[in-house]
């Protein structure tokens, strides 16, 4: 759909954002406009959220859209329910736009099928780190609630992933809720897609808000977040470098997986390095270890890391959610997504977009050879330049 | 059951014994069987591949009743058949043996003697410890279609395709437009014999529809191509619908065209000049008898402007010079009267016989003028010559030699048979000067000017090249055995992302919807790895170079 000729319907609602969401998902289902909702409610011990697949109005009535956490990334909970292609029953899934981008990521695998979800967005203003919600719910949900009334992104107290995320408002979802920049308690209801538009005529929004004021405060938050997320990448990268900064970044790596675990886009049935293959001789490991005089357990660390990285990074959609499940805290995400601002335009593909554009590995375009070329030489130069 | 390795040097007369020191290698490699538990023959031998080599090491086999055999040789591209065939005569599986590459690796590349029987040491080493890893493979054999497909009814296909039809065998002729001929049935007469030659071609485009044994698809296309040498399965295009054909083999001999010659900067061409192709009065002429201007006036001059568009294409079109000559020979035939001048920049006379012919046109005034520059609008020609002089001339005529191109359908049709085209745009041979008209894939040839830019005599050596190879390789009634070397999936680690049936290339990958996993055809298969390389989840294994398989003898060798 063309930029210029976009309209919106305006909803308001006294709780804002997450009032006007939660309206929206009974007005969809009481209309008849789609027979489930997939959006994430509070656990009764109320210390997490949890991705809910509902189509009882009770249990709607007690579901949260805008979560300040995200314990499981939604598209995980999109393949669950697609991976053997379309289900019976249509679903409106509500999820943050990262979210989204790593379903349209494993739509583009097989492991997600769209054909019978309609997908809901919102301008996202950060998520709170996991942990730090768990040891203090109520503290997460005050600075969480307050980021929200302020209509603008947060700042303080979310994923470091979040702090630096430059696709925080409209992805190709089918309909987005913008709402940065706008009066207090109003948002717009943007249709993204055909199949958005009609739910929208379905469900009887109106289309006649004039978004340009949004958009441009978009864009602004955009350009601020661009500079911090470059400024932040290219110092990550500097800490990176060569081999020696790779083993030094994943020293604390104590090899259990959930980096790996928690990642969308790892779609493997079974990681190599959880197979028996990739496990070493023990004879061959005494062998190494007598060659370097001692030698480190868990093996394969920088391996790992690096084999995932090789797998997943053209499609890394920079969630932070490695980041938020490891238990010793590298900065798993900071790394991935430096790598993926590499590795991306190089291939000239924006992992998360829905245009048409296959993988890059799933196509070959000769003018790429050079391209490859030329960074493994710059790359191999800078090497050099340490040495 | 212990494992007894044999593992055999190769001399290769001087070549491998005197750059790399065998005796130390038989010295340091029974060390290997300290660790390993297993039996190690090593011995070296003169030329293994010899006939005498070849019954000493089978007798070596049966004799020491090896599992494993491990040769230090020359590359597999040179010997790894030999050897195969070998074992095949012994019971040791084929497969159970490695040639590990000795002499291009080693001995050929390394100037220090000392240095380069490590490597080779270490290279055997690991090709020893790879083969313990090794699993007996087995062949099938599958029958044959010794049917034919030609794609394109031009000289080179008709010549292809009378050279192989026959009683058992039946060829498919392709043809876009709506007669076979191709462009030299336009052309008024052929070299170097005017008037015979053209005879002869209309001889051979009846002998094509006479023949029971070809049928022609006229205005048709290739839709879509699937199977490998002996088997594929080909859809042909018509107008009144699909047609579905079996073949072993397929001849792609889809022709040329010439250049734009507006592409060129230095050329101008319209309508209302008298500025003609070379195609165009080779049609005039055969239509009207006679090379007149669009007045329909016999030109009083005229001039023959060679190698246009040969700069921006980067390469000579090999044939333009003899043609121009002829042209001039259709002129000064018409009327001595003619002033016939050539403007060449150097000309290309390969053939025999075209010298003469040269000469004996130069006799009959024909000005042949080399020139370094030339700029053509309209019938207006400036050049500079050879010794750097300008000149100019205004002519009543001028014929243009553009640079023979890929004919259109050249790249589609690459795409569609996944063959590749070189950097001129023409179907790329598997070897130039050695290898002409096979391509990358088995069982596609490529003859005529799809090939490169050709002449009738040089696209009829291409045609029967092209049938020759066919005729020994596709007999009726012969099998064939499909590669054993293939990639199996391990159905409980699919994911069925099916990235592995974009970068399969022969089409062996399909996707079994209920199971929701990637299926291979292993007889299509041939076993490349692209798909093996391009499994995130290690769900495809290819036979014979195994993920373990590949690490053990890598472990070994750096060891």
């Amino acid at each position: 759909m063309n930029d210029t000729e976009r309209s919106a319907a305006r909803m308001r609602s006294p709780e804002g954002i997450r009032g006007s969401l939660h309206d929206f998902l009974k007005i969809a289902v009481d209309k008849g406009a789609v027979d489930s909702v997939l959006a994430p409610v509070k656990v009764p011990a109320e210390n997490s959220y949890a991705w809910i697949l509902m189509n009882d109005p009770a249990v709607i009535e007690s579901a949260s859209p805008v979560a300040p956490v995200m314990p499981v990334q939604g598209a995980k909970a999109l393949k669950s329910l697609t991976r053997k292609g379309k289900g019976e029953s249509r679903i409106l899934a509500v999820m943050r736009p990262c979210e989204i981008r790593a379903g349209i990521e494993l739509m583009k695998l097989n492991q997600v099928h769209f054909d019978n979800i309609v997908l809901v967005s919102y301008d996202c203003p950060g998520a709170v780190p996991f942990q730090d919600y768990v040891k203090d719910p109520g503290f997460s949900e005050e600075s969480f609630g307050k980021m929200i009334a302020s209509g603008r992104p947060g700042e303080e107290n979310i994923k470091p992933a979040c702090g630096i995320c430059t696709e925080f408002s409209i992805v190709d979802s089918d309909i987005h809720f913008g709402y940065f920049g706008v009066d207090e308690g109003s948002a717009f209801v943007i249709p993204v897609s055909e199949q958005g538009a009609e739910l929208l005529d379905a469900i009887g929004l109106d289309r006649d808000a004039k978004i340009a004021d949004w958009e441009s405060e978009i864009s602004s938050i955009r350009d601020k977040r661009t500079k911090k997320r470059t400024e932040t990448l290219s110092a990550a990268g500097e800490r990176i470098k060569g081999l020696d900064g790779l083993i030094n970044a994943f020293r604390k790596c104590i090899g259990c997986h959930n980096c790996m675990s928690v990642c969308p886009i790892c779609y493997c049935r079974q990681c190599y390095f959880d197979s028996e293959v990739s496990k070493k001789d023990p004879d061959f490991i005494f062998e190494i270890a007598e060659k370097r005089g001692a030698m480190a357990f868990p093996r394969d660390k920088v391996m790992f890391h690096a084999g995932r990285m090789t797998h997943m990074s053209l499609s890394c959609v920079s969630c932070g959610f490695c980041t938020d499940a490891c238990p010793t805290g590298i900065p798993v995400a900071e790394i991935f997504s430096y790598m993926a601002d590499i590795t991306q335009p190089t291939f000239e593909y924006i992992a998360g977009k829905n245009n048409g554009e296959p993988l890059p590995l799933r196509k070959f375009e000769k003018k790429e050879l050079p391209l490859v070329h030329e960074i493994v030489k710059s790359a191999e130069g800078e090497e050099g330049s340490d040495e | 059951m212990k494992a007894k390795v044999g593992v055999y040097v190769c001399e290769c007369g001087p070549n491998i014994a005197s750059k790399v020191d065998l005796d130390r290698i038989l010295e340091t490699l029974p060390a290997l069987d300290e660790y390993r538990e297993i039996e190690l023959v090593v011995k070296k031998y003169g030329l293994l591949c010899s006939a005498d080599g070849k019954n000493y090491l089978e007798e070596e086999i049966k004799s020491n009743g090896f599992t494993h055999l491990v040769l230090g040789a020359c590359s597999p591209r040179d010997h790894n058949k030999t050897f195969i065939g070998v074992c095949k005569k012994t019971d040791l599986n084929p497969y159970l043996y490695k040639i590990i590459n000795i002499r291009e690796h080693c001995a050929w590349i390394i100037p220090d003697k000392e240095k380069a029987t490590e490597k080779a040491i270490s290279y055997l080493r690991g090709g020893i410890n790879r083969v313990l890893y090794q699993s007996s493979l087995f062949e099938k054999q599958l029958d044959i279609d010794p049917d034919v497909v030609v794609i394109g009814g031009g000289i080179a296909g008709i010549e292809t395709a009378l050279s192989l039809a026959g009683e058992k065998r039946n060829i498919y002729l392709i043809e876009k437009s709506g007669k076979i001929g191709g462009k030299s049935s336009r052309f008024s007469s052929l070299l170097p014999r005017q008037g015979k030659g053209l005879a002869l071609i209309e001889e051979k485009i009846e002998k094509v529809s006479a023949n029971p044994f070809i049928k022609v698809f006229l205005e048709s296309s290739l839709e879509s191509i699937i199977g490998f040498l002996g088997n594929f399965e080909i859809v042909v295009k018509s107008k009144n619908g699909n047609t579905d054909i079996k073949a072993g083999a397929i001849v792609v001999a889809s022709g040329y065209g010439l250049i734009d010659p507006l592409s060129s900067e230095s050329h101008s061409y319209s309508e209302s000049d008298d500025v003609y192709t070379s195609l165009e009065i080779e049609e005039m002429l055969k239509e009207h008898g006679k090379i007149m201007t669009k007045s329909g006036k016999e030109p009083a001059s005229v001039a023959l402007v060679h190698c246009v568009g040969r700069e921006e294409k980067g390469y000579c079109s090999r044939i333009c010079c003899n043609y121009m000559i002829k042209i001039a020979r259709y002129l000064k035939d018409q009327s001595d009267a003619i002033k016939v001048t050539e403007f060449h920049k150097g000309l290309c006379m390969p053939d025999k016989g075209d010298q003469s012919f040269h000469k004996a046109m130069a006799e009959r005034g024909v000005e042949f003028r080399r020139i370094q520059k030339i700029t053509q609008d309209g019938t207006k020609i400036s050049f500079t010559g050879m010794d750097g002089s300008p000149g100019n001339a205004d002519f009543d005529m001028v014929i243009l030699a553009p640079a023979i191109v890929p004919s259109e359908d050249t790249d589609s049709l690459a795409e569609l048979l996944e063959i590749p085209v070189s950097e001129t745009g023409f179907f790329q041979e598997m070897h130039q000067t050695t290898d002409p008209v096979a391509t990358s894939i088995d069982g596609i040839f490529v003859v005529g000017a799809a090939h490169s830019p050709k002449g009738i005599t040089d696209s009829i050596f291409f045609a029967q090249a092209a049938a020759g190879r066919i005729l020994t390789h596709l007999i009726p009634g012969e099998k064939i055995v499909p590669e054993v070397k293939v990639t199996e999936v391990l159905e409980a680690f699919c994911t069925g992302c099916q990235n592995c049936l974009d970068v399969c290339v022969y089409g062996a990958i399909s996707y079994d919807e209920s199971k929701g996993v990637s299926v291979v055809n292993e007889v299509v298969c041939r076993g490349c790895g692209n798909c093996f390389g391009s499994c995130p989840s290690g769900a495809l294994r290819t036979k014979h170079f195994t993920n373990p398989q590949l690490y053990q003898e890598v472990r070994e060798a750096i060891r």
